[in-house]
């Protein structure tokens, strides 16, 4: 069984440089890989696991260095072996796949070139070009590429994201590596497509009987690909054990806040809130078309990114628009804030066309619809203190500074920081601390609708909950409508009263949460439901209703 | 107060920094170190440096040339920091108009640009100062309309990718004013590279100043370096002090100036500095 183990991490520590907020990026981390496992390093961000990912292959920023413990690769240290023994290792024996794959790739190389180059790189003697080619085309048609000979001649700019996971994955494999390394490879796809590249793993995992390292936050991908799951927490290793011990049987606190935190896994809240009246927000016949120019001599590009929306909105209702990327489901978003113009289109807001409002009447009407961006460090001016973010919009309408300044330290107090919060700035703050502060930032305004775009997808899961328990618990508070745009069905679930799907640009089904759950209507709504990670382990009350009307 | 930390430890940012305090002191003391006029003829014409009283020696008609450089450093530090600032108000005024506003005052804002970057900045110089004559301001104003289509363009561009910034669309949410948005979002963000670049138009313009005063087109009242080079150059070769000193001078304040702008750079860019780029 011992001959099995291919990796083995020993005691692994590594010293973060002095003034972090801890002494070490991970500390006394001890795991194994064997043959033919797919072995899931979870845990939030922060918590070590890629810097142990990256230990294995040497790969760590320069001012990290390993402090104590072994790595053993078939038997031999590798943690303290030089740089000409690890170059032949990475690409060759151990071969890593990236969470971006557009940053992962030459963006001036075709992808044929890329593949060949990674083969040559580790073959003696060099094999010829015929050789050379026919390897790289098996490679692009083992991953599931379509027509290899076309596609090993174009860039990286013309492949999807999903296509881009691939070469990657084909550039991994090109060498046959005994060990794969996948940093949160499916982070950054679609939940269709991130099924997909999930099943290829897996098959070529199979088909080789590699060991895979996976790194990853979700819970729901654990639960489809692992063997084995080590869970981390602040560069120590909380619990380890086979996928059944550790996702259904957790014994570590932590481990069961973690699982408890996974949107979907958690009983549906009561749905019916007695929503009534006259639509607040109605958006009709919304049109959005994108021209891009390319060059001279070339047509126009054109992406109809909104066609024909209608929505609406009642008082105190929560609508889920979701789509995977490129449906135009920001657009949509950006469209009802005025922040991108339609080409056609109304949307009818407290009697009037927000649509056609210029100047004062529309900076007037502003405050009625915030927005809570994704990205909450992108989101806050780094130099601009967090009180006087949130202080800024009413004072704009007239509300004298130290009124507007009492009631921002009062909703820092709501959204769960200190009043001293204020005086501070962004950079000081964690991401769900910024998301809060964002937040209180929208809701300074007293609004009457609030467009939630991609809100919590940059934070980690346990983050995730507490942010979307607030939303919750201010929306009756404040008699909040709430338009919740996200890729994620399961953070649909959670918060919504209704779903809207949408896909390139079009409405393809909406309805109340229940019913698009229990019983969608169209397959692409049925496609994305079914390609919810983790979907058998966490499958509550009506999630397993739904799988039945599925196998049905 | 950090990078004010990271300015002090750039070793050649200090050099320059030292370099360009000397000059200064130098322009401040001018009237103590030098009581007499530098157009008084304090001595007999042609004598070399470390005579009786002229540490740098005399021009053709007695002047002291320490006097001289001394006075000339503070006409070059004038123009060099008014016409810059004269820049900066057309440049990113222009850029910020252009960058926020975007299409077709884009492109009008750009093609008044473009104007002005294709005709050579020193030919526009010369002709401004012949035109209007040459008195300090002017020879200020005309520095100062040649200098400022680079920092336009740069302003614009920052403004552009601010522009986009959830931060800044959430302050539009807020229903906060145009100018409200550009001057306190916008600005303070895109501040940094408008400075470095600023830093190192001064040192074009006084470049600038010199060619033009050399040229007999700077102040006729104001004793500067490149009016001492263009006087003294017919005696080059019997009195290489009177044009060796002042281009020695206009050659440490040009480079303590770009030293300083680099250091600059590398304190408040600390992604694209070279120093980060080596490790």
């Amino acid at each position: 069984m011992n001959d099995d183990i291919l990796l083995a991490v020993e005691n692994l520590s590594v010293a973060l440089p002095k003034g972090g907020d801890r002494g070490h990026a991970v500390a006394d981390v001890s795991l194994s890989v064997r043959r033919n496992e797919i072995v899931c390093l979870v845990g939030e961000s922060g918590s070590g696991k890629s810097i142990t990912a990256h230990a294995v292959l040497g790969l760590l920023p320069s001012n990290l260095s390993i402090g104590g413990g072994a790595i053993r690769f078939r038997g031999a240290d590798i943690a303290h072996a030089d740089e000409g023994t690890m170059r032949g290792l990475r690409g060759g024996a151990i071969s890593m796949i990236f969470q971006e794959p557009l940053s992962a790739l030459n963006p001036l190389a075709r992808v044929g070139d890329q593949i060949a180059e990674a083969i040559v790189t580790h073959a003696s003697p060099r094999p010829s070009r015929a050789e050379l080619d026919a390897r790289v085309l098996e490679l692009i048609a083992a991953v599931g590429l379509p027509e290899p000979a076309t596609l090993v001649r174009s860039y990286p700019f013309q492949l999807s994201g999903g296509q881009r996971q691939r070469v990657m994955i084909a550039m991994a494999m090109s060498n046959n590596p005994a060990l794969l390394l996948a940093d949160e490879p499916t982070t950054a796809l679609d939940v269709t497509t991130q099924k997909q590249i999930l099943a290829l793993i897996r098959r070529l995992q199979a088909e080789r009987g590699m060991g895979v390292l996976f790194i990853t936050h979700d819970f729901g991908v654990v639960a489809d690909i692992a063997d084995r799951v080590v869970v981390m927490r602040g560069g120590r290793v909380v619990e380890q054990g086979s996928v059944d011990e550790v996702l259904r049987r957790p014994k570590d606190d932590y481990t069961k806040a973690l699982i408890a935190a996974v949107p979907g896994s958690r009983p549906a809240a009561e749905r019916d809130r007695h929503l009534d009246g006259e639509p607040l927000l109605d958006a009709r016949g919304l049109n959005k078309t994108f021209v891009t120019a390319q060059g001279l001599f070339r047509p126009h590009r054109t992406v109809p990114a909104v066609r024909d929306v209608a929505l609406s909105l009642r008082p105190r209702e929560t609508v889920a628009v979701v789509g995977e990327s490129g449906s135009g489901k920001s657009t949509l978003g950006r469209i009802i804030m005025r922040l991108v113009e339609p080409d056609a289109g109304a949307v009818e807001f407290a009697g009037m066309d927000f649509l056609q409002l210029r100047g004062s009447q529309l900076r007037a009407m502003r405050r009625k619809v915030q927005i809570v961006f994704q990205d909450p460090f992108a989101a806050l001016d780094p130099r601009q203190k967090v009180g006087d973010a949130i202080a800024r919009g009413p004072m704009a309408y007239g509300v004298p500074p130290a009124e507007a300044i009492a009631d921002a330290k009062r909703l820092l107090a709501r959204v769960g920081l200190e009043a001293s919060a204020a005086e501070r700035y962004p950079h000081e703050f964690s991401g769900g601390q910024r998301q809060r502060i964002c937040i209180a930032r929208a809701l300074a305004l007293k609004p009457m609708v609030l467009v939630a775009d991609e809100a919590v997808s940059a934070l980690d899961v346990s983050v995730q909950a507490q942010i979307l328990d607030l939303l919750a618990e201010l929306r009756e508070e404040m008699n909040l409508a709430m338009l919740f745009i996200t890729h994620d069905l399961r953070v649909a679930a959670e918060i919504a009263d209704r779903i809207v799907v949408m896909r390139r640009g079009e409405i393809v089904e909406q309805g109340d949460t229940k019913s698009v759950f229990t019983s969608p209507q169209h397959p692409y709504t049925r496609a994305l439901l079914d390609a919810i990670p983790g979907r058998s382990l966490f499958a509550g009350p009506e999630a397993a209703a739904t799988l039945d009307v599925m196998t049905a | 107060m950090e990078r004010l930390k990271t300015f002090l430890r750039h070793p050649t940012g200090m050099i320059g920094l030292v370099i360009l305090m000397a000059v200064v002191v130098l322009a401040v003391l001018a009237p103590t170190l030098f009581p007499d006029d530098p157009w008084e003829m304090v001595a007999a014409p042609f004598q070399p440096p470390a005579s009786e009283g002229l540490p740098l020696g005399s021009d053709m008609l007695g002047r002291s040339v320490a006097a001289g450089i001394a006075y000339g450093a503070r006409v070059s530090l004038t123009i060099g920091v008014a016409s810059t600032l004269a820049a900066l108000c057309i440049g990113v005024t222009i850029g910020a108009i252009a960058g926020y506003f975007g299409g077709k005052v884009d492109d009008l804002m750009m093609r008044i640009t473009e104007l002005f970057q294709t005709i050579p900045g020193f030919v526009l110089a010369i002709l401004l100062v012949a035109t209007i004559g040459p008195t300090l301001t002017n020879v200020i104003i005309s520095i100062g309309a040649v200098s400022w289509p680079p920092l336009a363009r740069l302003t614009r561009a920052e403004f552009m990718r601010l522009r986009g910034r959830e931060f800044v669309q959430a302050a539009v949410c807020q229903g906060q004013a145009p100018m409200v948005v550009a001057l306190r979002h916008i600005l303070p963000n895109a501040i940094s590279p408008i400075i470095v670049t600023g830093s190192l138009t001064i040192a074009t313009a006084i470049l600038i100043e010199s060619a033009l005063s050399f040229m007999g087109l700077g102040d006729p009242n104001l004793m500067s370096w490149g009016l001492m080079i263009g006087a003294s150059r017919t005696v080059i070769r019997q009195a290489w002090w009177m044009s060796m000193f002042p281009g020695i001078a206009i050659v440490l304040t040009v480079l303590a100036i770009n030293l300083v702008g680099e250091g600059l750079n590398d304190t408040l860019n600390p992604r694209i500095s070279r120093k980060a780029r080596k490790a």
